[in-house]
């Protein structure tokens, strides 16, 4: 068994969104006062509370027999799958991901509703991650279909 | 795997059934029938000759000898290839392993030729991936349907063989997988005269009365409720501001209409349930098959590859659930969640005989008879909190309205209902809520309204993922969701205590115990 490669910076790629959230706010100033300083405290304990959350609860392992997701906040799920369900695993790059040289590693299994999602991997990382997970499922057999 | 194929080499190309020279006519003639009305109509009143008539049924016809003509197929070694087309000829050929069912309709006029039409499905969804041969001598059919699915048991065993030797690990190959391709294909053997299929169930027509309990039957009252309603409410109102004069009759009439709808509706449905399902049978074939064959005008037959097949649903909404009645839908791989219809293993009927039917077809007795494991006071907490919080959001908004006169005081009676029926819901909620691990399968039930029991096979599980939102942490419990390829895709256990529910994560994936604390 693998040690986990490395933690997520959740913090970072779920921040940035928040930005866009804020001006959205200022931008009612106009309209209402109490809504504004309203939203905007909602707003900011959710800047600050909602990505350190996530990044407490998100994180994942992979071991020679199985991958582990964990994620969410409010609501939490983890979920598990083994290797050998694995259908293919694809590195993706969302925009706000790629300025912040990240990636995310996607797990598909036979299943439409059994992918898993890595977030917020150093993009490096999240290709050795692809590459190891690939080979590794590439050696298992059987996808239960 | 085809070299490693048994099968003898060269099964030559065939063609249609001649007779399908009728069948095409008549049905080509019904999708012209406008155009042909044309032709027909132009012709009396321009005074054309009538050779127009007569080309018109020419191309027809032709259309019909050039599809004879050009139609082949073989089942060849690993294959199954289809050729077609005059102009622009297609060729299109599926891996036996690929095929998923086999189906085989013959309408009306189809029976009466005795021909049928084969549809082999290879579950990749798009229409041209369809093998449709129509049509072809209804007893040809049935040799062709057992031809293709030895044929696919045959390739996947093989297939099945290869990997099981290519895998250093062979504990990794899904048993289910390897058994059932045994159970297809007991070696060579299998060329031996078939066993004589099981029946395991027969219609009754009696089971109709429940057809207009389901939600097309009620969807239907609820229409005619709906219009009788927009004409009875003015009278009401007529009653109340111009006089009594309506009073006795208008009431009794809408009463009267009301009634003979309801009746009409609920005719209806019965005969649409008798029409869809007369001779409902449901087999098992020695091939590895369950065969589902049903239809008054056009019959049916539906084959489900027991390989393929990864458990069963059984659904009782509450108007079914109070007249003793259910319905069952087989968890195939392969086919589209969104088109369920052949899916269906049996329409609404006694309890008793579609949970026999249910364990029968998944051969896990214990599955449909062994009380459940209940979720305890967490769960039965929950089930009362999410059903009476947004009874009294209502209320208590409707009082806000009618407090500020937006409304009148009737809304509050009524927003006062549901209130009054949140209790009951959450007890009744809480008593379904349930689920059993055997050795083969995951049961898992759950709903009032809408109740089900999952019944999925742990094999075909792809992953385990244990759900936890804000609430249900405060609770202590969680949702344990077993993803597989099959049916629905997902199938929630809900609100376990959360140890529970690591634990039975852990059990359907050995592997996640090296994950939970809890397990």
């Amino acid at each position: 068994m693998w040690a986990a490669v490395g933690l997520i910076e959740v913090l970072v790629l779920l921040g940035a969104p928040q930005l866009f959230w804020a001006r959205i706010h200022d931008w009612q100033h106009a309209w209402s006062l109490p809504m504004a300083i309203a939203s905007g405290v909602v707003a900011a304990a959710y800047l600050v509370g909602m990505p350190a959350w996530r990044y407490r609860v998100h994180r994942w392992e992979a071991t020679p027999t199985a991958v582990y997701t964990q994620s969410g906040w409010l609501s939490q799920e983890r979920r598990i799958a083994p290797l050998s369900r694995i259908q293919t695993v694809d590195v993706r790059r969302g925009p706000v991901a790629q300025l912040f040289r990240l990636a995310s590693v996607r797990v598909t299994t036979a299943s439409a509703a059994g992918a898993l999602e890595i977030h917020g991997l150093e993009s490096a990382d999240a290709d050795r991650l692809a590459e190891q997970l690939t080979a590794a499922a590439a050696a298992e057999r059987g996808d239960a279909t | 795997m085809t070299d490693a194929d048994p099968e003898p080499e060269g099964s030559e190309w065939r063609r249609l059934d001649a007779r399908m020279l009728l069948v095409h006519p008549v049905q080509e003639a019904v999708r012209f029938l406008p155009a042909l009305l044309v032709v027909f109509v132009t012709g009396r009143s321009s005074d054309r000759s009538p050779w127009w008539d007569v080309a018109a049924l020419a191309v027809i016809v032709g259309i019909g000898v050039s599809r004879w003509f050009t139609t082949r197929y073989r089942v060849g070694p690993g294959r199954i290839e289809l050729r077609s087309g005059l102009l622009q000829r297609t060729e299109l050929t599926t891996p036996a392993d690929r095929v998923r069912t086999v189906d085989i309709t013959a309408t009306l006029l189809h029976r009466v030729l005795g021909l049928a039409r084969v549809e082999v499905g290879t579950g990749s969804g798009g229409l041209t991936e369809r093998l449709v041969l129509d049509a072809l001598d209804a007893g040809a059919a049935q040799r062709l349907r057992d031809e293709v699915l030895r044929s696919a048991g045959r390739a996947r065993a093989a297939r099945a063989d290869a990997e099981a030797q290519a895998d250093v690990d062979a504990e990794t190959v899904p048993a289910a997988d390897t058994l059932a391709a045994a159970q297809v294909v007991p070696g060579p053997a299998s060329d031996l005269p078939p066993a004589p299929e099981r029946e395991l169930l027969r219609f009754d027509p009696a089971w109709a009365r429940y057809a207009p309990l389901t939600v097309s039957g009620l969807a239907g009252l609820a229409a005619i409720w709906g219009f009788a309603m927009q004409y009875l409410l003015p009278t009401v109102e007529d009653i109340e501001t111009t006089g009594r004069w309506i009073e006795g009759l208008g009431l009794l009439a809408a009463g009267v209409g009301l009634l003979a709808g309801g009746v009409a509706i609920a005719a209806a449905a019965v005969a649409a349930y008798l029409i869809g399902n007369w001779q409902l049978r449901v087999t098992r074939h020695p091939a590895g098959t369950i065969e589902v064959t049903r239809g008054l005008f056009t019959r049916r037959a539906t084959s489900i590859e027991e390989a393929r097949l990864r458990g069963v649903e059984l659904a009782r909404p509450l108007p079914l659930r109070l007249a003793g009645a259910a319905r069952l839908r087989a968890v195939t791989t392969g086919l589209n969640p969104l088109e369920q219809g052949s899916s269906q293993l049996c329409p609404p009927a006694p309890v008793a005989v579609v949970e026999r039917l249910a364990a029968d077809v998944v051969e896990d007795p214990t599955a449909l008879t062994v009380p459940l494991r209940a979720h305890g006071a967490g769960a039965r907490r929950r089930r009362f909190t999410r059903a009476v919080v947004p009874a009294l959001v209502l209320v208590g908004l409707a009082a806000i309205a009618v407090a500020r006169q937006w409304a009148p005081p009737v809304v509050l009676a009524v927003s006062v209902l549901p209130l009054l029926v949140a209790p009951w819901l959450a007890r009744d909620r809480y008593a379904a809520l349930g689920h059993l691990l055997t050795p083969r399968h995951l049961v898992a039930q759950a709903g009032s309204l809408l109740r089900r029991r999952d019944v999925v096979e742990r094999a075909g599980t792809v992953s385990v993922l244990v759900r936890q939102s804000l609430m249900q942490r405060r609770v202590g419990v969680a949702t344990t969701v077993l993803a597989t390829g099959a049916g629905r895709w997902s199938y929630p256990v809900l609100d376990l205590p959360a140890a529970e529910a690591d634990a039975l994560a852990a059990e359907l994936v050995p592997e996640a115990r090296q994950f939970l604390v809890g397990a």
